[in-house]
């Protein structure tokens, strides 16, 4: 298992934070994201905290360095170049805090990835507030976000791959199974194939996390400069110059052409 | 707004999502959180989109997904290490 953390500070209330976590896509930061659904969404009448789950289409692929750890067939088949992640939320607006769970659905045997991300209100300081006096100036309320990614590899541990689809899941399976009798796994040490591939999904995350980050910024000064409204016209442009006035549907069931435009990415 | 998986559902998806932000940055953060303006709206959207899911088989595994939540997940890990 391997570990990535991060803590950033957002220049921004916490209100506005949360509004931009459920406004992100699309930014022009996330042109690898194709589709978001929202799946269920409540209050819970307990504790008044909003409860959403989503998931977003993606595209990203299994990167090449992880390709070649792989046996022959495995992987290489069945590589769409398109990913489903789950998203989990929950939003306390009282007690000021966010927290998410982002990971992803297929080839969890391989590698599952887990991102998580707590985002709290920063309190603005109390000195601060005497020394301005009738202190009413928004910018300075800040908002903390600490991002955890969890990346845990269960390849040749008879987990095997997880779930892909389900017409392929048998093939796949058949592909360790065939490699683990031909002592493809014994003549590589296990443990260390696990570790190289958590490493490649290290390195590829901390590019994420920065990507992510700058398209959240680019959704909060839509929304400082020109409110929901903004962020939608924004959102529109944003649509138009990465998928054309058709809108990405056409693409999302159009596979096999995106080779040229894929953008090897987080898998979160 | 971010498009639909399924593109039939884009249009109740867009009603949906522009009333989920009215009321989410409107109300539900200001306090006013047990109002349900958008219910109606989520309930036909819902319905559009499980039926896609379900024609692309995305339904059971997501299921599969939701299902296992991190701790269960954790849990067994460590017993198997």
């Amino acid at each position: 298992m391997k570990f990535f953390e991060n803590r950033f500070t957002y220049d921004y209330s916490f209100p506005a934070v949360s509004l931009a976590y459920f406004l992100r896509y699309p930014n022009p930061y996330s042109r690898h994201v194709l589709t978001t659904d929202v799946i269920d969404r409540y209050v819970d009448p307990n504790t008044q905290r909003l409860h959403t789950i989503r998931i977003h289409l993606k595209k990203s692929k299994i990167p090449s360095g992880i390709l070649k750890l792989l046996p022959k067939g495995m992987g290489g088949s069945d590589n769409s170049g398109q990913s489903y992640i789950l998203e989990k939320t929950i939003v306390d607006p009282k007690e000021g805090w966010m927290e998410t769970e982002s990971r992803n659905m297929e080839w969890t045997g391989i590698l599952s990835v887990v991102e998580k991300q707590l985002y709290q209100r920063l309190p603005s300081g109390e000195d601060r507030l005497a020394l301005d006096g009738l202190a009413v100036d928004k910018v300075s309320e800040q908002t903390t976000v600490k991002t955890t990614v969890t990346f845990r590899s269960r390849l040749g541990q008879g987990k095997l791959l997880g779930r892909k689809k389900q017409d392929t899941a048998g093939d796949h399976a058949d592909a360790e199974e065939e490699a683990t009798r031909k002592g493809f796994f014994s003549s590589l040490s296990t443990a260390g194939i696990q570790r190289t591939i958590e490493l490649i999904g290290v390195s590829r995350t901390r590019e994420a996390v920065l990507k992510s980050k700058e398209g959240m910024n680019i959704v909060l000064e839509r929304l400082r400069s020109g409110g929901v409204v903004g962020v939608l016209e924004g959102m529109r442009q944003d649509r138009e110059a990465a998928f054309g006035p058709d809108g990405p549907w056409k693409r999302v069931w159009l596979q096999g052409n995106s080779k040229d435009r894929s953008i090897e990415n987080d898998g979160k | 707004m971010a498009a639909s998986i399924a593109p039939e559902c884009n249009d109740i998806k867009e009603k949906y999502d522009t009333c989920f932000l009215k009321w989410y940055s409107e109300k539900y953060l200001r306090g006013n959180t047990s109002s349900n303006d958008c219910e109606e709206l989520f309930k036909n959207y819902k319905g559009c989109l499980n039926k896609a899911l379900k024609e692309r088989g995305i339904d059971s595994m997501l299921d599969d997904a939701r299902k296992s939540s991190s701790s269960e997940t954790d849990a067994e890990f460590l017993k198997k290490s």
